[in-house]
């Protein structure tokens, strides 16, 4: 009667032990499976981004930061690896995808700078840009809408604003609530 | 009368090298109308491939952004070729179209800056106020095989944007009614950077 209790204490204790050496490993497949399954989910519905060039409005711009913004743009995107594939405007391809989304650039405001003028005081010579970026589908429905700033103010030429802004807007993008899941959530407004 | 004979013959001794230097005066003269003649001749000269230094910012075909290399037009394509590496090229036919702007810079890079920010007593201030230099922005705009467009931009030393602007007009790209804007704008933001 003794060595019987005896070995139900053992067996519950073995039990006890599996459960707890179990359990762990079975929630973080459970976790695991269901990471795996919202990835594909995401994957199956990802959108892909054609990438508009930059409309500089009634602005005084140089041509030579309308380029470099939109090539910013495309790199950055590229980078977060957000989109399943990114066009640039008059790509062929595009036409043939079926979820894409229009990236709109409009500069709004913008504050040429001066390098030496950074060098030489520190505190002033900043060049600023301020743009609004808009993501629209095919047939014209804003899904996410932002003003973005992107600017240099103390190393680097006057160009490298145009990176920081490409930088900006990308990452903007990335953390905004806009799930990229195929069903526009909400128009999203806000500054950076 | 000795007096007379040693005055005329020491002038006949000096006359052939007076006019030895005369003919010397007139060849160097001829010389130096001639030169700038042929450095003209040589600037039209559209048979040889023209080239010029340029530090590519970014944007042209695989080129390395902020490499230094030589932009050259060459048959039907404009290339821009880092020392002893393959070159990136771009049919000129898909060029759309050129713009021209200008930029003053802060010069010596990165070492310069560093050097500046350690000098004592705001020196490096000082010098910065003087270490800058002008130079011409060339911005292109061009399509891939699949109408996609890109963008590309060259800084090159000043006056030399202009004559790769003209080799491509030359070429045949057409330039877009907002060009002149676009250089007054540069025009513009050249005056803010002197300020």
């Amino acid at each position: 009667m003794k060595t019987s209790k005896c070995n139900l204490w053992i067996a519950g204790g073995i039990a006890l032990v599996a459960i707890i050496f179990a359990l762990p490993g079975r929630l973080h497949g459970q976790t695991a499976a269901s990471k795996s399954s919202g990835g594909n989910g995401t994957s199956a519905t990802r959108w892909s981004v054609q990438v508009d060039q930059v409309d500089r409005g009634n602005l005084d711009l140089a041509s030579s930061f309308q380029i470099a913004i939109y090539e910013n743009l495309v790199d950055e995107l590229n980078k977060t690896k957000q989109f399943q594939q990114v066009f640039r405007e008059g790509d062929h391809r595009a036409s043939e995808v079926p979820n894409l989304l229009l990236l709109k650039t409009t500069i709004e405001k913008y504050t040429p700078g001066s390098e030496t003028r950074r060098a030489v005081t520190t505190v002033s010579g900043a060049t600023k840009l301020t743009v609004r970026s808009q993501l629209l589908t095919r047939e014209g429905k804003v899904v996410f809408e932002r003003p973005v700033t992107g600017d240099v103010r103390f190393f680097g030429s006057n160009l490298r604003a145009t990176h920081n802004l490409a930088h900006n807007i990308a990452k903007t993008i990335k953390q905004s609530s806009w799930s990229g899941s195929g069903q526009p959530t909400a128009i999203l407004t806000g500054q950076l | 009368m000795d007096r007379f004979v040693v005055s005329r013959s020491h002038s006949e001794a000096y006359h052939p090298d007076r006019r030895h230097a005369l003919w010397l005066s007139t060849l160097l003269i001829c010389c130096s109308l001639t030169a700038p003649a042929q450095k003209l001749a040589q600037l039209r000269d559209t048979s040889a491939p023209f080239s010029a230094r340029a530090t590519h910012l970014l944007g042209f075909a695989n080129a390395r952004n902020n490499s230094t290399g030589t932009l050259s037009v060459q048959d039907d394509s404009l290339q821009f070729q880092q020392n002893g590496k393959p070159g990136a090229k771009v049919k000129i036919a898909l060029v759309r179209d050129v713009f021209l702007g200008e930029e003053s810079k802060q010069v010596g890079g990165l070492p310069m800056t560093l050097g500046k920010t350690a000098a004592p007593f705001g020196g490096g201030r000082v010098v910065s106020l003087f270490a800058h230099k002008k130079y011409d922005t060339l911005s292109l705009e061009y399509v891939d095989v699949d109408g996609g467009i890109h963008g590309a931009i060259f800084q090159l030393a000043k006056g030399q944007g202009e004559l790769v602007k003209n080799e491509l007009i030359a070429q045949g790209v057409t330039i877009s009614s907002r060009q002149d804007q676009s250089t007054k704008e540069s025009a513009a933001e050249a005056r803010h950077e002197n300020k």
